[in-house]
C-alpha cells in the first residue's frame, strides 16, 4: 500500500524532470527525430540492455541466496575497520562534520536529491545518449552500469558493512529514514542494509557525470546540470548518515574503473574475445572428439 | 719507558676500547634475548556485538556509551553491529562474541536464571547458558530456589543474587517500558506482546463491537516471516504470534502477581484440569479437554503432550549418540524429573512426574507450547553434526492448536484465520479461561509489516492498524500523541537490555573484570537520556540479573558495587576505573590496560 504510493510519486515527480531536462538539454526536434527511427537504435542496443538486465536479474533472484552467504558463509564483517580506518585519518569523522550543518533545510534537499535526484541521474543520460546519431555513448552508459552493478555487487557478498547510521545513533544522525520513514520500503526493495561498501549510489552518480563530460560537446548543458546533481548525491549519502567517506571514496574509484571499461570495451568484443579463448583452449580438443 | 708508554697506552686503549664495545653489546644483547623470548605484555582487546540502529537504536546507544567508557578504561574496545538474527546466531548458538549487548525477551519467573546460568547447560544452544559460565556455588543456588517453596526458595534466592553481585555472569542495564499506540476506540489499558495479551484485547467489549473485520497489527523489521518455527532462536519474529498458533497447557494470567515463595497463576489452556500430587516427589496429573483438534484436523491427545517434552530434551529422539536438545524450551522441561518416566494413562489423561522440583518452578513447564507428534516426529531425521532437521525446518505452515490458524502470508502482511473448532471457542467448556469471556470480537488477526517504525505510525495514524505490537522507541512517543484518534499506552515489563560476557574470553573469565565491567555503563543516564525515562532502572541485586518478579523480594537492597558508576553523566573518570583494575592486578602501559 505505502510502498505503491512511494513509487507512483517517485514516478510521477521523475517523469516530469525528465520530460523538463529532455526539451531543454535533448530538443524537442532531436527527441522527435530519435523516436521516429527508435528501432535500428534499439536493435544495436540490444545486446547490452540484455546484459544489464541478465545481471539485474540474476541480482533480483538470488537475493536470499546472497543475504546466507554473505551473512553466514562468508560473514566479513568490515564496519569496524571502516570506523577506525576513518577515526585515525580524519580529526573528525566527515559523516560527523558535514552533520554538523545540518538543518531542515537542508535535509529536505538532500532527501530529495537522493531519491528523487538519483533516479533523473541515472535515467536521463538514457534519453539523451538515445538521441543522438550513433549509438555508441549509449552502449558506453549501459556497459559502464553493468560494470557497476556487477563489481558493486560482488563486493556486497564479499563485505558486510553497515553506514554509520547503523553504527553508532549517537555520534551520526539517521536523518533519511526520520524525515521520510516510507522511502525505506523502496530502498528495502533494492537493497540491504548491510551493502554501504561501495557506495553504488556515489558509483553510479560518478559515472553519469564522468560520462558528461566525455560527451561535453553534444550536450555541453549537461554537463554542469549532473555535475551538481552528482556531487549532491554522492553528499547526501554522507549528510544522511548511509554511507562512510570510504565507500563514497571507493564508489569513485568504482565509477573510473566502469567508466573506463565502458570505453575500452564493448559487448559484442568482450563476447567474441571469450569466444575465441575458449575455443583455443577447448575447441581442438572438441572437434577432435567429434571425428 | 718513553717507547713502551705510548704502546701501552694504545694497547690499553684499544682493549679498553673492546671492552667498553663488548660490555656494551652485551646489554645490547641480554635486552634483544629478552625481548625475543618474553612477549611483552599485550592491551585487552574486546569486541561488542550488538544489532544495527535499525533493528533497535538503544541497544546501539548502550552499546555506543560502553565502547567510549571501555577505551577511556585502557580497553581496545571495538564494535562489530550484526543483524538481529545473526547476533542471536553468533551469541546463542556459536558462542562466537566477547560482550554483546542485547534486549532479553524478560524472565518470566526466577527459575528461569537456572537455564541462563546453570552449569549443565554449557554445551547447549539457545538462551541456555550462552556465557558459558560455570560455578559450582551459583549450580547449587539454582538448583535449591528450584527444589524449594516459601520462605526456604526466598532465602536461596536473595542468597543467589547475592552471590552474582561477586561473579557477574552478566549485566543489566535497563528496563524499558513497552510503549505502543492504539486507535481510541479500542481504549487499551497496554500494548501487547505475550499471545494471551492480544487474546485479552480479542475479549474486550467495544461500543462498536463486535467487528466482522480482524484485528490490525502494526509490526515492523527484515524477514519476519521466513520461519515460523517455535523451537529456533536465529531468527527475527513477531512476538506473540507462534504463542496464538500453538497452545501450552496453560498460560500464565495476564494479572499474575506471586510471591517469590509461591507458585503463579495460570490459565488452564489445552489441560481442562492439573491436580498437583506431593506424595514422595511432585507429580502432575493433566486432564485436557475434551475435543482437541489440530488445525490439520488430526486429533490431539496425551500423546502429543508427552511427545512434545520428549522431543524438547532431544529433537533426534534418540538417534545419535548424546542428545539435541531443542535451543528453546530447554530449561522448562529439566523441571521434570525424567522424561522417559511420563506417564499416559489414557487418551485425555497423563501424569507428569516433577521428582524434586518445587511447585513455583514446576508450574513454568505447563506454558512450553504443545508439539503435533505426526508433524514433528519425521523432523527428528539428524541432517548433520549436532543438527536435526527440526531445528532448520523453516515451518512456514505452521500446524498448532491456537484459537488461531495460519491463513497467509506475504512480504508485507500475515494473516491468521480464526480456527473455528477449537474448543475454547464455545463458550459452554468446563474450567474455560477467564480472559475469554466475551471471545471473539474480531474475526481473525492480520499482521502489517512494516519496513520500520516511522511507517508502522504512519499507518496507525491513518487508520490503518488497530494497534502496534513492536517496540516504539521513546523518541517516537510524540508521533503517537500528535495524531488524532490515536493513543499512546505504556506499561512497565519484565524486558530488560543486557550486557553478556563470554567467559571463554581469558580476561572476561575473571569476576573481578566481569564486575567492573558491569559498572561501566551509567544506568541513571540511559534511563534519563536514551529512554527519556521510558525506563526503569535496576536498584536492587534481583534486578541486576533480570528478575523482576511481581512482589518484593526481602534481603536484595544491596547492589554494591555494580550500581556505582564510576564517573558522570555517562562518562567514566579513567582513573577512577584503571585505580579498580589495579586494585584487581591488572596494569596500564601508557594508558593502556594490559593482559
Amino acid at each position: 500500500m505505502t510502498l505503491v504510493s512511494v513509487v507512483f510519486d517517485l514516478a510521477l515527480v521523475v517523469a516530469t524532470m525528465l520530460a523538463t531536462a529532455t526539451l531543454v538539454i535533448v530538443g524537442p526536434r532531436q527527441i522527435a527525430a530519435a523516436i521516429r527511427d527508435a528501432r535500428w537504435r534499439l536493435e544495436v542496443c540490444l545486446l547490452p540492455l540484455a546484459v544489464l538486465a541478465l545481471v539485474l536479474f540474476i541480482r533480483w533472484s538470488t537475493v536470499d541466496v546472497v543475504i546466507r552467504l554473505e551473512r553466514r558463509v562468508l560473514g566479513n564483517n568490515i564496519t569496524p575497520q571502516l570506523f577506525e580506518l576513518e577515526q585515525f585519518l580524519f580529526p573528525q569523522n566527515p559523516v560527523t562534520v558535514l552533520q554538523t550543518f545540518a538543518s531542515p533545510a537542508l535535509t529536505e534537499f538532500f532527501v530529495f536529491v537522493y531519491i528523487y535526484g538519483y533516479a533523473f541521474l541515472l535515467l536521463f543520460p538514457f534519453i539523451a545518449y538515445f538521441a543522438l546519431s550513433n549509438m555508441d555513448d549509449l552502449s558506453t552508459l549501459i556497459l559502464a552500469f553493468t560494470a557497476n552493478y556487477a563489481i558493486g555487487l560482488t563486493f556486497y557478498i564479499l563485505f558486510i558493512a553497515y553506514g554509520p547510521r547503523n553504527f553508532d545513533p549517537l555520534l551520526f544522525e539517521p536523518l533519511l529514514y526520520d524525515v521520510f520513514p516510507q522511502s525505506r520500503s523502496l530502498t528495502n526493495q533494492v537493497n540491504q542494509n548491510t551493502n554501504v561498501f561501495p557506495s553504488l549510489h556515489t558509483s553510479l552518480s560518478m559515472t553519469v557525470f564522468f560520462l558528461a563530460w566525455l560527451t561535453r560537446e553534444k550536450y555541453p548543458l549537461w554537463v554542469p546540470v549532473s555535475g551538481v546533481l552528482a556531487i549532491s548525491v554522492v553528499v547526501s549519502t554522507m549528510y544522511l548518515g548511509i554511507h562512510w567517506f570510504s565507500d563514497v571514496v571507493a564508489g569513485t574509484m568504482l565509477a573510473l574503473i566502469s567508466v573506463y571499461i565502458g570505453r575500452t570495451y564493448t559487448v559484442r568484443g568482450i563476447h567474441r574475445s571469450i569466444r575465441r579463448y575458449l575455443d583455443s583452449r577447448f575447441g581442438d580438443r572438441g572437434s577432435a572428439g567429434q571425428q | 719507558m718513553k717507547r713502551v708508554a705510548p704502546s701501552v697506552t694504545r694497547r690499553s686503549l684499544l682493549a679498553g676500547a673492546s671492552g667498553v664495545g663488548l660490555s656494551a653489546l652485551a646489554g645490547c644483547s641480554e635486552r634483544f634475548w629478552s625481548r625475543a623470548e618474553n612477549t611483552s605484555p599485550e592491551q585487552v582487546e574486546l569486541t561488542i556485538k550488538t544489532v544495527p540502529a535499525d533493528d533497535d537504536a538503544i541497544a546501539a546507544m548502550i552499546m555506543s556509551q560502553l565502547r567510549e567508557n571501555l577505551q577511556a578504561a585502557g580497553i581496545d574496545a571495538t564494535h562489530e553491529p550484526i543483524t538481529e538474527a545473526e547476533l542471536y546466531r553468533d551469541v546463542l548458538i556459536d558462542g562466537d562474541y566477547d560482550v554483546f549487548v542485547v534486549k532479553h525477551p524478560g524472565i518470566d519467573e526466577y527459575d528461569a536464571l537456572h537455564g541462563l546460568l546453570h552449569s549443565q547447560f554449557v554445551a547447549e544452544r539457545g538462551w541456555q547458558n550462552p556465557f558459558h559460565f560455570s560455578d559450582v556455588g551459583v549450580d547449587e543456588l539454582l538448583e535449591r530456589q528450584r527444589t524449594t517453596d516459601g520462605d526456604a526458595r526466598e532465602e536461596s534466592l536473595t542468597e543467589l543474587f547475592d552471590y552474582l553481585l561477586e561473579t557477574a555472569p552478566f549485566t543489566t542495564v535497563a528496563y524499558p517500558d513497552r510503549i505502543g499506540g492504539a486507535q481510541e476506540q479500542l481504549s487499551l489499558s497496554r500494548p501487547p506482546r505475550r499471545a494471551i495479551e492480544f487474546v485479552d484485547i480479542l475479549s474486550q467489549e467495544f461500543d462498536d463491537g463486535p467487528f466482522d473485520r480482524p484485528l490490525e497489527i502494526g509490526v515492523y523489521g527484515e524477514a519476519l516471516t521466513d520461519r515460523l518455527n517455535p523451537l529456533v532462536v536465529d531468527r527475527n519474529r513477531i512476538q506473540g504470534l507462534l504463542g496464538l498458533l500453538y497452545d501450552p497447557l496453560a498460560r500464565r494470567s495476564t494479572t499474575d502477581t506471586h510471591e517469590p515463595g509461591e507458585p503463579a497463576t495460570y490459565e488452564p489452556w489445552l489441560a481442562e484440569q492439573i491436580e498437583w500430587d506431593d506424595d514422595g516427589g511432585l507429580t502432575a496429573t493433566v486432564t485436557l479437554r475434551d475435543g482437541l483438534r489440530w488445525h490439520d484436523d488430526e486429533r490431539l491427545d496425551a500423546d502429543d503432550v508427552a511427545f512434545t517434552f520428549r522431543f524438547i530434551e532431544d529433537t533426534s529422539l534418540g538417534d545419535v549418540e548424546g542428545t539435541v536438545p531443542a535451543p528453546r524450551y530447554r530449561d522448562r522441561q529439566t523441571l521434570l524429573e525424567n522424561t522417559g518416566r511420563i506417564e499416559v494413562i489414557d487418551d485425555r489423561t497423563l501424569e507428569l512426574p516433577f521428582g524434586s522440583t518445587g511447585r513455583p518452578a514446576a508450574v513454568r513447564a505447563l506454558s512450553v507450547p504443545i508439539l503435533p507428534e505426526h508433524i514433528w516426529d519425521p523432523r527428528s531425521e539428524v541432517i548433520a553434526e549436532r543438527q536435526t532437521r527440526a531445528l532448520v525446518a523453516d515451518n512456514d505452515e505452521p500446524v498448532g492448536s491456537g484459537l488461531f490458524e495460519f491463513g497467509e502470508t506475504s512480504m508485507d502482511e500475515l494473516v491468521l484465520e480464526p480456527f473455528e473448532d477449537h474448543v475454547l471457542r464455545s463458550a459452554d467448556v468446563p474450567n474455560r479461561p477467564s480472559v475469554l469471556e466475551n471471545f471473539p470480537q474480531f474475526e481473525g488477526i492480520r499482521y502489517q509489516i512494516e519496513p520500520n517504525v516511522g511507517a508502522m505510525l504512519d499507518s496507525l495514524a491513518d487508520g490503518a492498524v488497530d494497534v502496534t505490537a513492536n517496540a516504539v522507541p521513546p523518541d517516537e512517543v510524540a508521533t503517537i500523541t500528535d495524531a488524532s484518534g490515536v493513543s499512546t499506552t505504556t506499561t512497565s515489563t519484565t524486558s530488560f537490555y543486557m550486557v553478556g560476557y563470554n567467559i571463554h574470553h581469558p580476561e572476561l573469565g575473571n569476576p573481578n573484570v566481569r564486575q567492573i565491567l558491569s559498572q561501566l555503563i551509567d544506568r541513571e543516564y540511559v534511563v534519563s537520556e536514551f529512554f527519556n525515562g521510558f525506563a526503569e532502572e535496576p536498584t536492587r541485586s534481583n534486578e541486576l540479573f533480570g528478575s523482576r518478579g511481581q512482589t518484593h523480594l526481602d534481603g536484595t537492597e544491596s547492589t554494591m558495587p555494580l550500581s556505582v558508576f564510576p564517573g558522570s553523566d555517562g562518562e567514566i573518570d579513567p582513573e577512577r576505573v584503571r585505580q579498580l583494575f589495579v586494585e584487581v592486578g591488572y596494569q596500564y602501559d601508557d594508558g593502556a590496560l594490559l593482559k
